[in-house]
């Protein structure tokens, strides 16, 4: 054991003294080796007696590499090529290599699906309902635009935690990509709301902690950590670090020259054309989807009454805007404007009229019924603190619904359908503002409005698609006052808490509980990119090792506290996490990971073959060979339809369903998960929170329900019914036949094709025999299954 | 699968057995490895118990595993009723509520899951003593009534939650929340299988389709995915189980010689690499699955008795689906699969009107619909257990995630969710016959007497299984997880 590593293992009863709570050390590389990754490796070989393996074939190294930088095996062009250049000058061609594939729009696919497994990111709620999460795939497009940009690491990571104060507000998607039990599915019982909340805020620390800091501050939701020196202060300091954040949708917040951003623009100009048309003859309506609008001449007005015209309404939420858009919402309780309604019509067991300006979306909803034989119908009184002009209102029933989810059978109705707007001028005299009845008679009365309307409703479904529109990325609320839960409990709380990181890593923030939420989090995220931070950097270079040599140096992934494992090399390490921090090599930038994975894929120790030494088991930690392994389910299904030609290489946007349109209650069946649509890179495929995909879900593929800081490999009999009998398999080993046959003819040089696109080799002279056999008998796409089921198919070699 | 030296944290560490630590992870003693650098780890400052981890044999992640100690139970079946069984209108008797019929007494709260609610109501269904024992039992389910001498209730259950899904995720996880793995998975993971053709864990879902958590009832959570539950019915095979369409036997045998071939090959190249041998013999189960599970499947062969005794010849349409699925649980509890999970109701999405035991309205129609499918079948099934001497080494647990109130809801029909006192039983290998521990209040309203937590149920069920549920654990994420997370205590007096 070297110096450095016996010091800290002697320090290890004393709990502040753990090893990743202290500063990065940079030790001096080992003498002996070109590459510094080596100098570290080769001088443990050295002292376990252990001679490593020499460098792989030429074949081997070139899918490893693909594979573990973009995902997607080499094509057998590339391969030849490879070879070819690798004769003539191996560094060169190498080098050149690593560079394509760095620079290709894949690498940000392969890595950003190893960073929202981490953080359990998923396309669904999870719980009962498992509602779909409308848009948040923007998020999803953001990890690997990030990756594919380089963008440095402390940047991501800031941007992550307070994207909307920095142009980036899709990225906070981050924050709340754990799964979560809607409003509706958590019942009325106050305790058990509270209790919900205190769940959320859970699943956000245990994403923070675990994915950054490689801590498990879960555990301090009780009481103080069992091994780790992190208290139960620290965890509800941290909660109030996020408590502006809530599961849910907002429009997010992008930079002027965000392309979402722009678009929107130009079309709400194209919208406001139309609208000129329109407000010459008076009011009119617009249909949101989510929302109805009711437009009319502007007026400074005490109050606003809305009448309705129908017996029973619904409304989550009313608003009411004026010219001057800065103003915002007018009818918000927190404006200070007053509601009222008529309290004997409200449905039974549900709150009053209040909920209609409290500024909550979704199924908290007012519910008013006309009783039986009465002529009144619903209305609702707002009034204002002061006068306020007016020129729109904006009603819905539950737009929360309308704009966080998508794919149900039922998409949330308005229910309520005509009203008539009333305003009290200044004067205290109420008028008419708009009337619905009246704009369908204005309607008829002047056919160009039909021409104006139609065009409206066009660009609002092209807003909707392309502009900046509600996202499942989190929304914002009032933070509350924090509190320590005691036991965890939010029926027991005890002292107030300041937003502040954990104290044993100088986490104070001079923070207090009226700090604004974003400024909380920015702080926050200042404080984890701090270049002093002993866990950002070493759990992130850890992340990366792991992706390229299939283990990390700490084999815990997110868990760097006493219950986790231990670094195989610390100073290595250290050294990589400082030259993350703060580059030493020519060339290099800081935080950058493409830098980072260029040094390891560049090491001797990722070039080694991976053969097995006969008769001797040595451990596989110290790289004596390149430990293989078995591939992620996206690889196989990415490498099946890159073989077959049929892989759509498109980069980002919306996901590709292979679920059914289901009812409210109800599971996500699996309608077609094999049809062109679904041709795209798995990345794409939808995440849905514990849905059984019926082909690679066996494979491993995370639950989405628990941080998963490395996918456990397993094998199961599933695995080998759904390769074999798959109708996708099925298919592709035909595609995969008939292209070999097209490219190359009948017979064996179909038969070589095969092999060259599954396996990026030639076959053997015993392999080629059997092949034919099957090939004669039953026809080629047999031998196109028998390849896809193979081993070396399903392995990085 | 391969048992890779992340699973294995400090605490675990020390304990493991050597020779097959040494084998799954290819440690050498010479090197430095992780090996060394955790040997001065003490485990016991830690946690006061040290966790027994299965040695999996990567070749056969199903091979049978002994036990922590000796028990008679060698099987489970947990029969599973999603939707809450009311436990007042069941297995619970409270005279007190007729009294108290149509009134509102100062215990009512103001408001419960779904909102204010109404009046005390008595039983929709009359108890009457059974059995030897005399144990009251309601109307609503007579055959299993019937049987009461050979049940083990526990009447003073409470769980964590109010709500469905999370219901069912912790009385199946043991967490409310997502993610974590199911009981079937922990036990396979301890146990393996008995049998070497068909999956150590099936779960049979209800006839109108998966329960509220779906597939999170029988996941694996961060297990390793050999361990999860396979889903088939009487009706319904696996996925992809079957031949595709158009294919011949003679097309698979000639896929699957050529893939042999293509694997002996391979592995030529990396002799010993258990995984790869691992994965070539999953392809040999696949293929004994192919034969064994149709076999298992085929519940019209029984005898006629049989099929009568178990109700697929009368009744809704439900009723005779769940009757074949009670058939084909007690065939695969027949061929030694470890654990049966056996659901009767689904999510509230397809079906008769209603899906599971969920009654907020109209429990008198709706309970009654929801009985007739469920009570002739499992009584048939528990008997036939036992006249096949199947009960002296399988545990049976009958189990619903909460209870109902005393009283009704606000709309005078239904009654609502009580997560403060329900009813389950067990039955069977290990555990007491005839008898009934812990008591609810005298409505039924909270559990007061040997109140007994999901926690203790689930450290209960996991010793009856001959497992310590302080020792069975798997490393994720910073801990040591369990079934009962830091909770639980075995409820002794139930075992026989």
């Amino acid at each position: 054991m070297t110096g450095l590593a016996s010091i800290i293992w002697a320090a290890e009863d004393v709990p502040e003294k753990h090893w990743s709570f202290q500063s990065v050390k940079r030790s001096a590389v080992p003498k002996g080796a070109v590459q510094p990754v080596d100098a570290f490796l080769n001088a443990r070989l050295k002292t376990a007696g252990v001679k490593s393996n020499g460098p792989a074939s030429a074949r081997d190294l070139i899918r490893r590499v693909a594979v573990v930088l973009t995902g997607l095996p080499p094509t057998p062009e590339r391969v030849i090529t490879f070879e070819r250049d690798l004769a003539k000058d191996p560094n060169k061609a190498y080098s050149a290599l690593v560079e394509e594939l760095l620079a290709s729009n894949h690498f940000g696919e392969r890595w950003a699906q190893h960073w929202l497994d981490v953080i359990r990111w998923a396309e669904t709620n999870g719980s009962e309902a498992n509602l779909y999460r409308k848009m948040a795939w923007v998020y999803r497009d953001y990890v690997i635009r990030s990756f594919n940009e380089d963008v440095p690491y402390d940047q991501f990571v800031r941007e992550q935690l307070a994207g909307d104060t920095m142009g980036r507000g899709e990225a906070t998607g981050f924050l709340v990509s754990g799964p979560h039990v809607p409003a509706a599915t958590v019942g009325q019982i106050p305790e058990a709301i509270r209790q919900a909340r205190a769940d959320r805020m859970d699943e956000i620390i245990q994403t923070v902690a675990s994915s950054l800091l490689g801590l498990t501050m879960n555990c301090a939701r009780c009481h103080d950590h069992k091994f780790d020196p992190v208290s139960i202060d620290d965890y509800y300091s941290m909660a109030a670090i996020f408590q502006d954040i809530e599961f849910g949708s907002r429009s997010p917040e992008f930079s002027k020259d965000h392309p979402r951003h722009l678009k929107g623009k130009t079309l709400m100009k194209e919208i406001e054309v139309q609208r000129k048309v329109m407000r010459a003859q008076g009011p009119w309506q617009e249909d949101w989807g989510g929302y109805r609008q009711v437009h009319f001449n502007a007026k400074k007005v005490k109050a606003v009454r809305i009448n309705f015209k129908t017996p029973n309404v619904a409304i989550d939420e009313l608003e009411i805007f004026g010219p001057d858009q800065k103003l915002g919402n007018l009818a918000l309780a927190s404006k200070g404007t007053k509601v009222s309604g008529p309290d004997k019509m409200n449905a039974r067991g549900r709150s009053g009229v209040w909920r209609i300006n409290d500024g909550e979306y979704g199924t908290m909803v007012w519910r008013a019924n006309t009783p039986k034989g009465s002529k009144e119908k619903p209305w609702a009184l707002l009034e204002f603190s002061e006068p306020r002009h007016v020129n729109r209102v904006r009603i819905s029933s539950n737009r929360e619904y309308y704009f966080e989810t998508d794919y149900l059978v039922n998409k949330p109705k308005l229910a309520f359908s005509h009203l008539v707007v009333e305003g009290q001028g200044v004067d205290g005299q109420w008028s008419t503002l708009a009337g619905t009845y009246y704009i369908d008679t204005l309607n008829k009365k002047h056919p160009e409005r039909a021409t104006a309307l139609a065009k409206i409703k066009m660009l609002s479904d092209r807003y909707a698609d392309q502009a900046p529109r509600p996202s499942f990325v989190g929304r914002f609320v009032k933070p509350a006052v924090t509190r320590v839960m005691h036991r965890g409990s939010p029926e027991n709380l005890k002292d107030e808490v300041m937003p502040a990181a954990p104290e044993l890593l100088s986490g104070e923030l001079k923070m207090n509980s009226k700090t604004p939420g974003a400024e909380r989090r920015a702080r926050f995220a200042g404080w984890a990119t701090r270049s002093d931070n002993p866990l950002l950097a070493r759990v992130m270079v850890n992340r990366t090792w792991q992706h390229v040599f299939g283990r990390g140096i700490v084999p815990t992934g997110s868990d760097f506290g006493r219950a986790g494992a231990k670094p195989s090399h610390p100073e290595l390490l250290d050294w990589l996490a400082s030259e993350f921090i703060k580059p030493k090599r020519a060339n290099t930038t800081a935080w950058s990971v493409k830098d980072m994975i260029r040094l390891l894929v560049h090491s001797d120790a990722f070039k080694r073959s991976s053969q097995p030494t006969a008769g001797q088991q040595f451990d596989e930690a110290l790289l004596w060979r390149y430990p293989p392994r078995r591939v992620e389910a996206e690889v196989i299904r990415d490498g099946i339809l890159q073989a077959s030609g049929k892989l759509d290489s498109n980069i980002g946007g919306r996901s590709y369903r292979i679920h059914n349109v289901k009812k409210t209650y109800a599971q996500w069946e699996v309608v077609d998960n094999h049809a062109p649509h679904t041709w795209r890179r798995m990345i794409y495929q939808e995440r849905m929170r514990r849905v059984d995909d019926q082909i690679f879900t066996a494979f491993d593929f995370p639950d989405c329900g628990q941080v998963r800081a490395k996918r456990p490999v397993s094998t199961t009999p599933l695995q080998a019914l759904n390769l074999m009998n798959s109708p996708f398999v099925v298919q592709q080993s035909a595609f995969i036949a008939e292209r070999a046959i097209k490219e190359k003819g009948q017979g064996a040089p179909a038969i070589k094709r095969c092999f060259e696109l599954l396996l990026g080799r030639q076959p053997q002279a015993s392999e080629l025999e059997s092949c034919l056999a099957v090939s004669k008998s039953r026809g080629l796409k047999f031998v196109a299954r028998a390849l896809i089921n193979a081993n070396e198919f399903a392995y990085i070699p | 699968m391969s048992n890779n030296a992340e699973h294995v944290s400090p605490i675990g560490r020390g304990l493991l057995d050597r020779r097959s630590f040494m084998r799954t992870t290819g440690f050498s003693l010479g090197g430095l490895g992780l090996a060394s650098l955790l040997a001065k780890d003490d485990p016991a400052a830690f946690s006061g118990k040290h966790p027994i981890r299965p040695a999996i044999d990567p070749d056969n992640p199903y091979a049978p595993r002994s036990p922590h100690f000796t028990v008679p139970a060698k099987q489970v079946l947990v029969i599973y009723c999603p939707g809450a069984v009311s436990h007042v209108d069941t297995f619970d008797h409270k005279p007190a509520l007729e009294k108290q019929h149509g009134q509102k007494p100062d215990y009512i709260p103001e408001v419960t899951f779904e909102g204010p609610p109404g009046n005390v109501a008595k039983s929709f269904w009359e108890f009457k003593p059974r059995g030897q024992t005399g144990k009251m039992a309601s109307d609503l389910l007579p055959n299993m009534a019937g049987m009461v001498d050979d049940f083990c209730f526990f009447h003073a259950l409470h769980t964590e939650t109010a709500a469905h899904p999370q219901g069912e995720n912790f009385f199946n996880t043991g967490f409310t929340m997502e993610g974590f793995p199911s009981f079937g998975a922990w036990v396979t993971y301890a146990l393996g299988s008995e049998n070497a053709d068909l999956p150590g864990f099936v779960a049979i879902n209800d006839p109108r389709g998966l329960a509220r958590s779906g597939k999170n009832n029988f996941g694996n959570g961060f297990l390793p995915a050999s361990f999860q539950g396979t889903d088939f019915t009487a009706k319904n095979p696996p996925n992809n189980l079957t031949r595709p369409a158009r294919f011949d036997a003679l097309d698979d045998r000639a896929t699957i010689d050529l893939l042999k071939h293509l694997n002996d090959r391979h592995l030529e190249k990396f002799p010993g690499d258990a995984n790869l041998a691992a994965r070539i013999a999953s392809y040999e189960l696949a293929g004994k699955m192919q034969t064994s599970v149709p076999e298992v499947m085929d519940v019209a062969n029984e005898p006629e008795s049989i099929l009568r005794e178990y109700g697929t010849d009368n009744g809704s349409e439900l009723k005779k689906e769940y009757a074949k699925n009670c058939i084909l649980a007690r065939r695969l509890v027949e061929k030694g699969v470890r654990v049966v999970q056996l659901f009767n109701g689904s999510d509230p999405s397809g079906g008769n009107g209603i899906t599971n035991w969920d009654s907020h309205a109209n429990i008198l129609k709706t309970h009654a619909m929801q009985a007739e499918i469920m009570d002739q079948p499992t009584a048939a099934l528990i008997h036939d257990l036992k006249r096949r001497g199947l009960l002296d080494h399988t545990l049976v647990v009958w189990a619903t995630e909460f209870g109902r109130m005393p009283f009704l809801q606000g709309n005078g029909t239904g009654r609502d969710h009580n997560p403060d006192a329900f009813t389950c039983f067990m039955a069977g290998a290990g555990v007491k016959a005839g008898m009934s521990y812990g008591e609810s209040d005298e409505f039924g309203f909270k559990a007061v007497y040997n109140r007994t937590s999901v926690y203790d149920f689930n450290a209960t069920i996991l010793n009856l299984m001959g497992l310590d549920h302080e020792r069975l654990t798997y490393y994720h994420n910073g801990l040591e997880r369990r079934l009962t997370n830091v909770h639980g205590h075995v409820v002794k007096e139930v075992l026989a």
